[in-house]
C-alpha cells in the first residue's frame, strides 16, 4: 500500500536530496528532483518556487537549465525537520 | 498526604507540559508543522489546567483555610485540561470519527439538558478519559508501525493518566482507602513518562555539516 506523505515530508525529501543526493556540483535538476521525490511535474514546480522564494534553496542557471542546491537556511531548516519529526513521532505524529 | 500528592501532581502535570507545549513551540516556529502547533496548544493548555488547580489549593492553603479547594476552580482546571487532551486526540484524527448522522446529532444534545443535575467536573473527567484512551492507543499502533522507542513511553504515559482516572473513579465507591493516594501517583508517574523522550530532544545539537 502507498504510503500518505505530507506536504512537509515532501518539502524534507526535496532538500535532503538537494543536500545529499547531488548529481554534480552545480546542483540537481528538475527531473532528477522529481524521479527523487516521486511528485508530478507541476506540484514540484509549486514547491521549488516556495523554497526558493523563503531562500531554502538556490536557483542556479546551468548552461540554460535551472537546478537547485540547498542553501545554509536550507539546511538549517532541515536540520530542525529532523529533529521534529522525530520528536511528532514520539507522539505516533507526523509533522 | 493527599494534599501533598495533590500538589505534587499538579506542579508535574504543569513543569511537563509547560516544557513539552514550549518544545513544541519552538518545532512549530522552526518548521511551520500544523502538528506541532496543534502539540503546543494542547500541551499549554494542560500545563495551564495543572496550574490553575495547583493555584487553587495554594489560596486553599496560604489564605482562605476553608479546607477544601473551590470547586469552580477545579472544575475550570480539569475543563482546560480536557481541552488540551482534545487536540492530543484531534492531532490523530479523531475527527472522522464524529457521529455523521442525524439520529447520533440529536442523541448527542441530549447530555447539554442533564448538565444541570450532573457536576460538570465529573464530565470534563469523562471526557479527558475518553480522549486520553484514544491518544494512548493511537501511539502505541504508531509504534508498532515505526518501532521508535520514544512513543512507547508516550503511549504508557497517556496509558498511565487513563488507569489514575479510572482508580480515582474507584475512590469515590471507597471514599477512605488508599485508592485517591494510589491514584494520583499513577498520574504522577504518567506524567513523567510522557516527559522522558521530550527530554531526550537535542535541541542544543544544532550542527550544521560542512558546506564544502
Amino acid at each position: 500500500m502507498a504510503e500518505y506523505r505530507t506536504h512537509m515530508k515532501i518539502i524534507g525529501e526535496i532538500l535532503a536530496t538537494t543536500r545529499d543526493d547531488l548529481q554534480d556540483e552545480d546542483g540537481a535538476s528538475v527531473t532528477y528532483l522529481i524521479r527523487k521525490a516521486n511528485i508530478s511535474h507541476s506540484r514540484i514546480s509549486t514547491i521549488l518556487k516556495t523554497l526558493v522564494s523563503q531562500g531554502l534553496l538556490e536557483k542556479v542557471d546551468n548552461q540554460g537549465f535551472n537546478k537547485y542546491k540547498i542553501s545554509q537556511p536550507g539546511r538549517e531548516f532541515l536540520q530542525a525537520y529532523y529533529t521534529f519529526t522525530n520528536f511528532a513521532d514520539n507522539f505516533g505524529l507526523s509533522i | 498526604m493527599e494534599f501533598l500528592l495533590e500538589n505534587i501532581l499538579n506542579l508535574v502535570g504543569f513543569l511537563v507540559g509547560l516544557a513539552i507545549g514550549i518544545m513544541s513551540y519552538i518545532g512549530f516556529r522552526n518548521t511551520g508543522s500544523p502538528t506541532l502547533f496543534r502539540l503546543s496548544i494542547a500541551f499549554f493548555s494542560i500545563s495551564a489546567g495543572f496550574f490553575i488547580i495547583w493555584s487553587g489549593y495554594m489560596v486553599e492553603d496560604f489564605i482562605t483555610k476553608t479546607g477544601s479547594i473551590e470547586r469552580w476552580i477545579q472544575t475550570l482546571g480539569i475543563a482546560i485540561q480536557t481541552v488540551g487532551y482534545f487536540f492530543i486526540a484531534f492531532s490523530h484524527s479523531i475527527k472522522s470519527f464524529f457521529p455523521k448522522s442525524s439520529y447520533f446529532r440529536s442523541v448527542g444534545i441530549i447530555p447539554l439538558f442533564l448538565v444541570s443535575s450532573v457536576q460538570l467536573e465529573h464530565i470534563f473527567r469523562s471526557v479527558s478519559f475518553i480522549l486520553l484512551a484514544y491518544g494512548a492507543i493511537e501511539t502505541m499502533l504508531s509504534y508498532f508501525e515505526n518501532r521508535n522507542k520514544g512513543a512507547i513511553s508516550v503511549a504508557v504515559g497517556l496509558g498511565l493518566l487513563v488507569l489514575g482516572e479510572f482508580v480515582g473513579w474507584y475512590s469515590f465507591v471507597f471514599p477512605e482507602s488508599i485508592l485517591y493516594s494510589v491514584s494520583m501517583i499513577i498520574k504522577i508517574g504518567g506524567l513523567i513518562a510522557l516527559f522522558i523522550p521530550v527530554s531526550k530532544v537535542p535541541l542544543t545539537k544544532i550542527k550544521f555539516d560542512d558546506l564544502e
